[in-house]
């Protein structure tokens, strides 16, 4: 392999990567609050990339001053949305025999994403034009999405670390995850923090739809990818762990795309998966994970 | 009388007065019931279907019954097993392509080319074990998701062998030519393998495997204790999985004339899952109704909707879990149990347990001498605290040993060495004279260990008999029998139809007792078994002890906090303190020995 090559695996690993770190964060903070893997986390992403099509087609195509209106925007839109998956999804969690009800309204959720995508837009991905110019790294051209989702990457795990350290709502939210019944002793409003912890993970999702819409597949079958490589992050780095969902989510972006480059597009999926089963059976805490205390 | 004694045990009225026969209304489950139903609406879909002679309902028919057989054989792997596999569609679609590269492609029969589908199930079926034998619960459901989401990639890679994306025509024309019944030989199988599936579940959740299965998927240091391997059972369960998803998968070729590699997307993997969820666990007619509401409405009868097939689906799914949690079959049956009321019946009743063990009294051993458990120098650190300090205790054969001391003084982490759920860093355990050192738990439970816990391991949705029997299916074969057969078959007549949401609390500890004595277990770790327990029954409570050791001659090693219980009933008392041995001997000596005299208020015991 030549060394530009490898510098192209190595600065599109990292910033597909970056989406996947993104995903895995955003995986975390609801897992924290509530114990749910959200399967639909993959199909908001997607809808943060549609948001982007829709809202630049609106002022009749991207330009950079649109991009930092609209980023927040397609944000926000993410988050209420998730904010109300959230509250439908917490609904039947109060009495249910078996708290696993979220497995089925989480993927339903998803399904139903992809359904109304899928209805109204095609099956077809849609593209969206990145308004930056490409930068040079190593010798080689690289499309701008692929360092600003690493730098939004960068810049969510920081904020989630001060938000979990230094705000009331953050430290109650890593209250939930040590202990829920210390939690709820004290008095802390669980439902209302875990739903606050969706609006949350809505808004990274979103974000990292727009930012990363030029480089993902925006369409409706496509959500599904971002969920499993997510966790896969998610686990390499140790469920909860941001610093690590940092660094695994562009190590898995680089096994994928070295995959993909040596031995076909078909065998990205299958890297990944061996990815997952390697660090489960040698490390199944994750790199940055603790483990678990006495089961009797 | 307390409430022990009408609380616990079988009646000691006569039991004969109750009717053998009961009415539909008051049963604990109506699994019979519903596996007539599902087999008759199986058996006359396919039938009439293929009478009529559309070719549309026919494979409609073909093609829903063998989805069905995957989602019962899920619903195995998934709710009695405890297994999160999400990737069965690549199980059965794995057996699919088997069969049409060996019978299409290499133009060997159908009979050859099934045996092939069978072994391919069962590569995956084994594929998906070992995964699981190291990890659980949602970690295993993304393994087996991402499996199954990578399938399809797998088959296009090499095209060489499965013809890419391009799919296999197998039409297998020997197998579905109508004989003269009017139905194909294909049909004939399809029906035989639906029907086998549904009876099979039902039948496999009534032997000593189903329960067993059932131990480990709830509570893994409960089937430990229990001498069950949690590895063996989940290994077993993905195997009779494969092997019945095989066989539904090796019919779909013939059934469908083609393969390719959009049939076994990751869609298939969830369309069982959610059939199973949202017609309803744990009752046969569930993956039915999942199926119906799930497949065959969007696809069948709302066909001319076709572009809002996927929506239909998902809002189904959603809009059932969020009305009825427990899934359709699941609510109807809460709502069955309801309208029966809360059948009250016969309670446990420890007397007559008592009872049986002083008739059948087998002499106590009399030579105090025999080890029962012998721990040197045991030490055990969690991270920087060290819960067990270097520990040395004997226990004889027949005594009951009182392990008191302050909370986090080491009661527990020492109970858990001795039964192998934790390993000590350092010393020595023997128990029955081996060294259970490199000993798994479930080895352990073996030599004669019986073991409760603070947290009752109480299996829901299983009866209270149910709840015994797994003791009884833990027997070891070689172990004596202490506990007559009369009193058994009395147990299972009383309880067989009671829920064991009916018991209380403090009482589910001693049915956990009567459990481990079920098992013959001949050394028994109470951890806190008076917990939750009013006076009158810390009374009867002491009573069963001493029944327990000079009737059946018992080894007891209780962990208690009420000291007054473990000073009236114990032989020799240990006194732990942050992980080291304070004091130990007889009730007496321990007493009056000054280093543990501050837990005893102005001399009395506290």
């Amino acid at each position: 392999m030549r060394f530009d090559e490898i510098a192209i695996i190595a600065v599109r690993g990292i910033g597909l990567g970056s989406v996947y770190a993104l995903v895995a964060m955003s995986f975390n903070i609801v897992k924290v609050s509530s114990g749910i893997l959200n399967f639909a986390q993959g199909n908001m992403v997607v809808l943060g990339g549609l948001l982007a099509y829709f809202l630049f087609s609106m002022v009749g195509g991207p330009t950079q001053m649109s991009w930092y209106l609209f980023l927040p925007l397609a944000a926000i839109g993410v988050g209420i949305l998730m904010t109300l998956q959230g509250i439908v999804i917490l609904l039947p969690m109060r009495y249910s025999t078996e708290d696993h009800s979220w497995l089925i309204t989480t993927m339903a959720f998803s399904v139903i994403i992809g359904a109304v995508l899928l209805i109204t837009q095609g099956p077809n991905a849609l593209s969206v034009r990145s308004v930056f110019p490409t930068f040079m790294v190593a010798g080689t051209h690289v499309p701008a999405p692929y360092l600003l989702t690493f730098a939004l990457a960068v810049i969510w795990c920081l904020a989630l670390s001060l938000f979990r350290t230094r705000t009331m709502t953050g430290l109650q939210i890593s209250a939930l995850w040590q202990n829920p019944e210390a939690a709820r002793a004290a008095g802390l409003k669980i439902r209302r923090l875990q739903i606050v912890a969706f609006t949350i993970s809505g808004l990274i999702v979103g974000s990292t739809g727009f930012v990363a819409a030029p480089m993902i597949t925006v369409s409706a079958d496509s959500g599904f990818r971002y969920v499993i490589n997510g966790f896969v992050a998610v686990v390499i780095g140790g469920m909860g762990s941001n610093i690590g969902a940092l660094i695994a989510g562009p190590l898995v972006g680089m096994v994928g795309m070295f995959a993909a480059y040596r031995y076909g597009a078909e065998l990205q999926g299958v890297a990944t998966l061996l990815a997952l089963i390697a660090i489960l059976l040698l490390r199944p805490q994750g790199l940055f994970g603790s483990t678990t205390a006495r089961q009797v | 009388m307390s409430s022990v004694e009408q609380g616990i045990g079988p009646t000691a009225g006569n039991p004969s007065k109750r009717s053998t026969a009961t009415p539909l209304a008051a049963r604990l489950n109506t699994d019979f019931p519903q596996v007539i139903v599902a087999v008759i609406a199986v058996v006359a879909f396919l039938t009439v279907s293929e009478w009529s002679g559309s070719a549309y309902w026919g494979g409609i028919a073909k093609l829903t019954s063998l989805y069905l057989v995957a989602t019962v054989f899920m619903s195995i792997l998934y709710v009695d097993a405890g297994q999160t596999s999400f990737g069965q569609g690549a199980i059965f679609g794995a057996s699919a392509y088997a069969v049409a590269v060996v019978g299409s492609l290499q133009g060997y029969s159908f009979a050859v080319a099934a045996i092939a589908g069978l072994g391919a199930a069962l590569i995956g079926g084994v594929l998906f074990a070992l995964p699981a034998l190291r990890v659980q619960w949602f970690y295993l459901g993304f393994v087996t998701l991402s499996a199954s989401m990578v399938f399809p990639d797998v088959l296009v890679y090499f095209d060489s062998i499965t013809k890419g994306i391009n799919g296999i025509r197998a039409p297998f024309t020997s197998i579905t030519d109508k004989t003269a019944i009017g139905l194909s030989p294909l049909t004939l199988m399809i029906a035989l393998v639906t029907v086998g599936a549904l009876a099979f579940q039902v039948w496999l959740a009534r032997t000593r495997l189903g329960r067993q299965m059932k131990v480990a998927a709830s509570s893994t240091v409960a089937a430990q204790s229990l001498g069950i391997s949690p590895s063996l059972m989940r290994s077993v369960a993905f195997l009779v999985t494969a092997f019945g998803t095989g066989l539904a998968g090796m019919l779909y070729p013939p059934t469908v004339g083609f393969v390719s590699p959009n049939a076994f997307h990751v869609d298939l993997s969830v369309l069982f899952f959610f059939a199973i969820i949202v017609g309803g666990t744990n009752q046969p007619l569930g993956p039915v109704v999942g199926l119906i509401l799930l497949y065959m409405v969007p696809n069948v009868f709302l066909a001319s909707f076709v572009e809002y097939r996927l929506l239909i689906y998902g809002l189904v799914a959603l809009l059932v879990m969020l009305l009825m949690p427990n899934g359709i079959m699941g609510t109807l049956e809460d709502w069955r149990r309801r309208r029966a009321g809360g059948a009250a019946g016969e309670s446990l009743r420890l007397d007559r347990f008592i009872a049986a063990a002083r008739s059948n009294r087998i002499p106590r051993i009399d030579a105090p001498d025999v080890i029962a458990i012998e721990v040197a120098d045991v030490r055990k650190a969690f991270g920087s605290v060290k819960a067990v300090d270097g520990v040395s205790i004997t226990i004889r054969r027949g005594e009951i040993h009182g392990l008191v001391g302050a909370n986090g003084s080491g009661k527990t982490s020492l109970l858990n060495i001795f039964s192998g759920f934790s390993r000590a860093s350092a010393g020595t355990v023997k128990i029955a004279g081996a060294d259970v050192g490199g000993m798994a738990a479930h080895q352990i439970a073996l030599l004669g260990i019986g073991r409760t816990f603070q947290t009752p391991r109480i299996l829901p949705g299983l009866s209270v008999w149910e709840n015994l029997e797994i003791g009884l299916d833990a027997r070891n074969p070689s172990a004596e029998r202490t506990i007559p057969d009369d009193l058994i078959s009395e147990l299972r007549a009383t309880f067989k139809d009671r829920s064991i949401e009916t018991i209380p609390h403090g009482q589910r500890r001693l049915l956990e007792i009567m459990r481990i004595v079920l098992k013959e277990a001949d050394i028994l770790l109470l951890d806190e078994p008076a917990a939750g327990l009013s006076p009158d029954e810390r009374r009867t409570f002491s009573e069963l002890l001493r029944s327990l050791r000079d009737d059946l001659g018992k080894t007891i090693v209780l962990v208690e906090h009420d000291l007054d219980l473990v000073w009236g009933t114990a032989d020799r008392v240990t006194v732990l303190e942050t992980g080291r041995v304070a004091a130990s001997g007889t009730p007496q000596e321990v007493a009056a020995n000054p280093a543990v005299s501050h837990m005893f208020i102005g001399g009395q015991r506290a």
